[in-house]
């Protein structure tokens, strides 16, 4: 871990309003981290210390205190998580939603744990959740339907109404990706999403720009309106339609902001030069720019607020937390800071995220009891081949990685290690190879977990010390450092004699092994040729 | 469905070009680490990759091992015939370090040898076939347990070197540790005045 030296991208995104008992904490919307953009609730990877294996959750706040960068997490949980608990079975890349009051629901981490953005699905047939298409759930990491009560460890196909404190509709499929399968239908959700949350990032300005034509803006705003329409047919493929535009918005929202809130501070009514401004400085990003009037005209125009409350009808809680936030972003310019963070080890920590150790896996695999060691294997096999026998012989998928060693392993015997799903799939692996799998004459068997090797003493047998040979304090030092030194023996020296001997013993070693492993091939072979013989007999 | 075949022979080429260049060492310290077989290799190769093999199946503490991949096959050929015809020493005395030429199947991350056959079938009880299976089965586990017994054999018998090897430069040591006790509290001249030996000779 060396990354002490490494900066990592990072940027706040846009604030909300600030609080907790001396209001010193910020809260954020979003923050960029390594070119990444994630907005409140996004799903994403955790990582966790001494724990490899993935946590997925959907962020649900955001915010830094005392230089301290927290974010929220409201928790997904594998299958294995609860296991004793699931009665039925589980769909393929299915996760659960943590719901309910207690322990386990959601938890606050460093921002810095967030390893990545992960794609969660929700395919509830609830009528508050958007039905996801088909391709959206194709390309999606997870899918979840069912929420797991924490507190009464049960799980319940029902949505709750509210899952920590939130709304449970901010916490299903994001609204956003609809805008490009049907645009007219957005247009109702979107204020849903606008009205709860300022975070979301897109869509805005065109429910704003709808609602809020008020004779003095309608000038300025239709321009941006029309842009807006124009930028979204083009984007044909969602996801990229949304990253694009998070992106797009990210840098722009930064300048122009600033003089449009303060202005608005002053008079509703100047409302309109803003935005025309703003309108001419980001002309090709209309989309960053329309948030900030929809917050001033929230806050200086209640009865047109209420209007759009009466409109998409929700939440007026949700409302007043809505005009605090723009009373900040007019005190405050909202201008992104460009920190560049040191991050320590942080990078190291992510690639190992997605690219964790072979020996870790190992090691979690064994823990969790989905780790087959399987053997007899033809050596010639690689990871691709013993992967697709198993796919294709047992139509279940894994990990495989052939493990012999290169000295001391019989070469008739191929050796491998394959990570399983599931426990139970791997239970299943192992019971029908041992009860029959024949690869090219060779039947295979198996077993469950790791075996047992020794750890490495440190030092290697044959290499001799004087330690009872009294050396002064330089000599020792050097001699330590002689031990990263090579060289060839020469014949004038007692270590020639002593290191031919060691020569001749691993000729003697190697001339076993090659006998002994002739030995078992021929063994084999006979066996086989009897084999086929039966087997001939028996036709 | 071609290209995918190409590609995966290409790939196989790639890989046995790497595998050509690719030394593997064995009986390496378990202190043994990257830049130090970097720099022990300096005088015949540079050294591209070092891949250490970690021991999952041998359930005893075996030396170290290590795939090192090297620049050309000509830097691979000169290194094995150094270490083979020399003791080569790396980090430590006076065990040498073994080299040979790497083979496809020291690799645990290769590409699939395009043209392997991995046909299966599953045999049921009752097969003719079943018995026979089940005896091979068992050879292939008695072979293993054959093989174990024979590192273990091996093992010993290095521990036996080893604790022979040390008793004797224990001893060496202890000579020349006398002898110098010997010049230097003068019981030299006592012992020459007894045996009528002159010294400066």
């Amino acid at each position: 871990m060396d990354g002490n030296s490494e900066n990592i991208q990072f940027s706040w995104g846009k604030r909300r309003a600030k609080g907790g008992a001396k209001m010193d904490t910020q809260f954020y919307e979003s923050f960029t981290l390594d070119n990444v953009k994630y907005s409140l609730y996004d799903c994403v990877y955790l990582f966790k210390h001494g724990d490899p294996e993935p946590y997925i959750g959907k962020i649900v706040k955001i915010w830094e205190q005392n230089q301290a960068k927290k974010v929220k997490i409201l928790w997904f949980f594998l299958p294995d998580e609860i296991q004793k608990y699931l009665k039925s079975p589980v769909k393929e890349k299915e996760i659960f939603l943590a719901s309910g009051n207690g322990i386990g629901l959601a938890d606050i981490n460093p921002l810095e744990a967030v390893a990545g953005k992960c794609t969660v699905i929700c395919i509830s047939k609830d009528e508050r959740n958007r039905q996801p298409s088909p391709q959206e759930q194709a390309m999606a990491d997870y899918i979840f339907y069912r929420f797991f009560d924490v507190n009464t460890c049960t799980l319940s196909e029902q949505l709750p109404d509210k899952i920590a404190g939130l709304e449970v509709n901010v916490l299903l499929n994001p609204k956003d990706e609809l805008v490009i399968s049907s645009p007219n239908a957005a247009n109702v959700l979107l204020n849903a999403n606008v009205d709860e949350d300022l975070a979301a990032t897109v869509p805005p300005s065109r429910s704003v720009v709808k609602e809020e034509e008020s004779p003095d803006a309608a000038v300025p705003l239709s321009q941006p309106a029309v842009k807006e329409v124009d930028a979204n047919p083009p984007a044909t493929v969602p996801l990229v339609q949304s990253v694009v535009k998070k992106e797009d918005q990210k840098p722009v929202a930064a300048i122009p902001l600033s003089p449009s809130m303060v202005k608005k501070e002053d008079k509703k009514s100047v409302a309109a030069i803003p935005l025309s401004h703003s309108a001419v400085a980001g002309d090709e990003k209309p989309v960053a720019l329309t948030p900030p009037p929809r917050s001033a005209a929230a806050e200086n125009i209640p009865k047109q607020r209420q209007s759009q409350n009466a409109h998409t009808g929700e939440r007026p809680t949700k409302k007043l937390k809505l005009t605090q936030e723009a009373t900040v972003k007019g005190t405050t310019p909202a201008t992104t800071e460009k920190r560049p963070l040191e991050l320590p080890s942080r990078q190291a920590d992510r690639s190992k995220w997605f690219k964790i150790p072979w020996d870790d896996r190992l090691r979690i695999a064994d823990e969790q009891g989905t780790l087959v060691y399987i053997q007899n294997l033809d050596i010639q096999f690689a990871a691709a081949d013993i992967e697709e026998l198993v796919r294709e012989a047992l139509q279940l998928s894994c990990i495989a990685k052939p493990i012999n060693h290169p000295t001391y392993d019989d070469p008739n015997n191929g050796k491998a290690y394959a990570i399983f799903k599931t426990k139970n799939a791997a239970d299943v692996a192992i019971s029908k190879i041992n009860s029959g799998l024949v690869v090219g004459g060779r039947p295979l068997y198996c077993s469950k977990g790791l075996l047992k090797v020794p750890k490495s003493s440190g030092t290697l047998v044959g290499h001799l010390s004087l330690y009872n040979f009294k050396i002064g304090q330089k000599q020792r030092e050097e001699q330590k450092k002689a031990v990263s030194t090579s060289h060839c023996s020469q014949p004038n020296t007692i270590e020639y004699d002593l290191a031919l001997d060691w020569m001749l013993l691993r000729e003697k070693q190697e001339k076993k092994f090659e006998i002994l492993h002739k030995r078992h091939k021929d063994d084999r072979r006979g066996f086989a040729s009897i084999g086929g013989r039966i087997a001939k007999a028996g036709k | 469905m071609e290209a995918s075949k190409e590609q995966a022979s290409k790939d196989y080429a790639d890989f046995k070009e790497k595998v050509r260049r690719t030394i593997y060492l064995d009986q390496l310290s378990p202190q043994v680490t990257t830049p130090v077989i970097k720099a022990a290799l300096a005088q015949c190769a540079n050294v591209v990759n070092v891949e250490f093999i970690v021991n999952y199946t041998i359930p005893y503490d075996v030396p170290s091992a290590a795939l090192v991949e090297l620049d050309d096959d000509m830097q691979a050929k000169a290194a094995v015939e150094l270490m083979t015809d020399f003791p080569f020493i790396i980090g430590g005395m006076p065990r040498p370090v073994k080299a040979t030429h790497a083979k496809a199947e020291m690799f645990r991350d290769r590409p699939p040898c395009p043209g392997l056959k991995k046909e299966f079938r599953w045999v049921k009880q009752g097969d003719d076939e079943c018995e026979t299976m089940k005896k091979l089965k068992n050879l292939a586990k008695k072979q293993e347990s054959e093989n174990m017994a024979l590192i273990k054999n091996l093992l010993d018998e290095e521990k036996e070197l080893a604790k022979q090897q040390q008793e004797a430069l224990d001893a060496n040591c202890k000579k020349y540790e006398m002898l110098d006790l010997v010049m230097q509290n003068g019981a030299i001249k006592n012992l020459a005045h007894r045996y009528g030996v002159n010294l400066d000779d």
